[in-house]
């Protein structure tokens, strides 16, 4: 059966939300009609097994994906970063990390004026700092390793200071130390910033604990819940999957949802 | 032997003979230089296939105008050559945008494209004896002598080229580094890579009907791939890629005639040896690193003025 559940509303500014929205591909609709309300300096987790339909529902929030149906909201003027779970940067690019971060701040590309506005660089070396990038910044790209390269990425995202962040699993090629050091990052810049962190994974121990609300997918049962971190472990869908198998204490770091 | 010094070209006729050489060495090395630039986008975007097709496609197109002029009766004025190259190049720079990536991969349609091209205009010069030497000049890039419409197509649309270029250049980067990530910060990703396709498609064109498809494809490979190689900016990477590029356009011309080489193959096994030389100087880099630890990484980070 098709559900789509909701659990509470906070009080704070959206900055990303959608109303009945349906994702899919080709006009075709893969999930039920999802509601959701992205308030300002809320932490989010989305989780759901591999190919539950996170990353879609993800694509379309972002508009790189048509909706098949229903409203996105995203109000003028918030601006939306992005870190893809594998970035798309040709590895033999010419470029040094603090370049691919200062990239981060290009908004507002217009045909007519499409220079970049002239800044400080103190933000980028601010979002270098934030990121733990400052020691490898000077390298080329390819002569980074994964982890340096997914955390320029990061520092990229960061550099723009945006309204809202969104994670396709970003610490998916990470051990449990460097996890738990990006979820801090993104924590700080959250009570920093009041920026809103909505992070996608099938780990479902990651952050989730940490997470004002949380999200769950299901493309098998077609059953998508939203609301408290608790309330999403305990909804009947959750558990048809999990059962009580699921321990989101910090540290625990073996909850793959396969 | 002393007769072979005697008949090797000296300096002094090049200079005598200048007239007639200057033409075809402005055209080299602004082909050169605007598709050496343009060939960074080509290297980053993983595109150096789609370079090879559309200059196969440019010169199959040239070869048609040819045979429809001769064998069609179609009258001189509609069976431009230059048309008829840009013409093919933009239905090929079509066919290689098809969607259906699940009927033919990408893969599969580069090499349908470059294989009608070049099998193409194989075909269609075994048709018109009386042009098969500018067949051959158009695909293998032996030609020796460039129009004065040439001159004018090459140089004037390689200058909107560049201006248009340099003035989008943050936007074309952007959208060619992290197409996502470009998307999501507003960036018209799709008007910005049909506008790179298109001058792309354009510039091959109208360099493959003055010079021949092999430099053209050379220029738009070779030099940007040494550039990226040394290089630790894209905007330094692009300046190094475009100066190679004029370089190898006029420099293998030259050196075509010192040696007496076909200029297409002499400019493209000379834009060849700067990606030797290129990787050479990387691994000399990469060996300097290893030996010394590198300070610089323990330095201030400190971003580069724009891309």
């Amino acid at each position: 059966m098709a559900t789509s559940e909701v659990v509470s509303v906070g009080a704070r500014p959206v900055v990303l939300g959608a109303r009945r929205l349906v994702v899919g591909y080709h006009g075709k609709g893969i999930l039920p009609p999802i509601d959701l309300e992205i308030r300002r300096g809320e932490n989010w987790v989305v989780v759901g097994r591999n190919g539950s339909g996170k990353s879609t529902l993800l694509k379309t929030l972002l508009r790189l994906l048509p909706p098949v149906d229903g409203e996105l909201i995203r109000p003028s003027g918030v601006e939306v970063s992005y870190v893809a779970q594998r970035h798309h940067v040709e590895p033999t690019v010419p470029m040094r990390g603090v370049d691919l971060v200062a990239m981060g701040r290009d908004q507002d590309w217009s045909f007519l004026n499409p220079f970049r506005t002239p800044d400080s660089y103190a933000d980028v070396l601010e979002a270098l700092r934030r990121a733990g990038c400052e020691s490898f910044a000077m390298k080329r790209f390819d002569a980074m390793s994964g982890g340096q390269q997914q955390k320029i990425m990061l520092a990229q995202a960061i550099v723009s200071k945006p309204d809202v962040m969104i994670l396709d699993e970003p610490t998916a090629a990470m051990d449990v130390v460097a996890e738990r050091a990006t979820l801090d990052v993104l924590g700080q810049l959250r009570q920093d910033l009041d920026t809103a962190v909505m992070l996608v994974t099938h780990r479902v121990s990651t952050g989730l604990r940490q997470a004002d609300r949380a999200c769950y997918v299901d493309l098998e049962t077609q059953s998508i819940v939203i609301g408290a971190p608790d309330d999403v472990l305990r909804s009947p869908s959750f558990q048809r999957q999990f059962g009580d198998h699921v321990n989101c204490d910090p540290g625990h770091e073996d909850h793959h949802a396969h | 032997m002393p007769t072979e010094a005697l008949d090797a070209p000296t300096f002094q006729q090049l200079i005598d003979a200048w007239d007639l050489f200057r033409d075809p060495i402005i055209v080299s090395a602004c082909a050169g230089g605007v598709l050496g630039y343009l060939g960074v986008f080509v290297v980053l975007r993983r595109m150096v296939f789609a370079a090879m097709a559309l200059a196969q496609a440019a010169g199959c197109g040239v070869a048609l105008a040819f045979f429809l002029e001769i064998h069609a009766g179609l009258p001189k004025g509609l069976a431009n050559p230059r048309a008829w190259s840009l013409g093919l190049t933009l239905l090929a720079t079509l066919a290689l945008q098809w969607p259906g990536k699940k009927v033919i991969t990408r893969e599969g349609l580069l090499a349908l494209v470059y294989l009608v091209g070049g099998g193409g205009a194989l075909l269609i010069g075994t048709r018109i004896s009386q042009e098969a030497h500018d067949i051959q000049a158009i695909l293998f890039g032996t030609a020796v002598v460039v129009s004065e419409t040439d001159v004018h197509l090459v140089l004037g649309f390689g200058a909107l080229i560049m201006v248009w270029q340099l003035w989008w250049q943050r936007g074309f980067l952007f959208a060619s580094l992290d197409h996502e990530c470009a998307q999501v910060r507003g960036l018209p990703v799709a008007l910005l890579d049909a506008a790179l396709l298109l001058m792309f498609a354009v510039y091959v064109s109208l360099a493959t009907r003055a010079l021949g498809a092999l430099p053209v494809f050379a220029f738009s490979v070779l030099p940007a791939m040494a550039a990226v190689a040394v290089c630790s900016s894209p905007r330094l990477a692009f300046a190094v890629a475009a100066t190679l590029g004029v370089v190898a356009g006029a420099g293998g011309y030259v050196m075509a005639f010192f040696y007496q080489f076909p200029v297409g193959a002499s400019q493209t096994i000379l834009a060849a040896a700067f990606v030797v030389v290129a990787l050479a100087v990387r691994g000399v880099m990469f060996v300097v690193q290893q030996v010394l630890p590198a300070t610089s990484t323990e330095a201030q980070p400190q971003p580069a003025q724009g891309p």
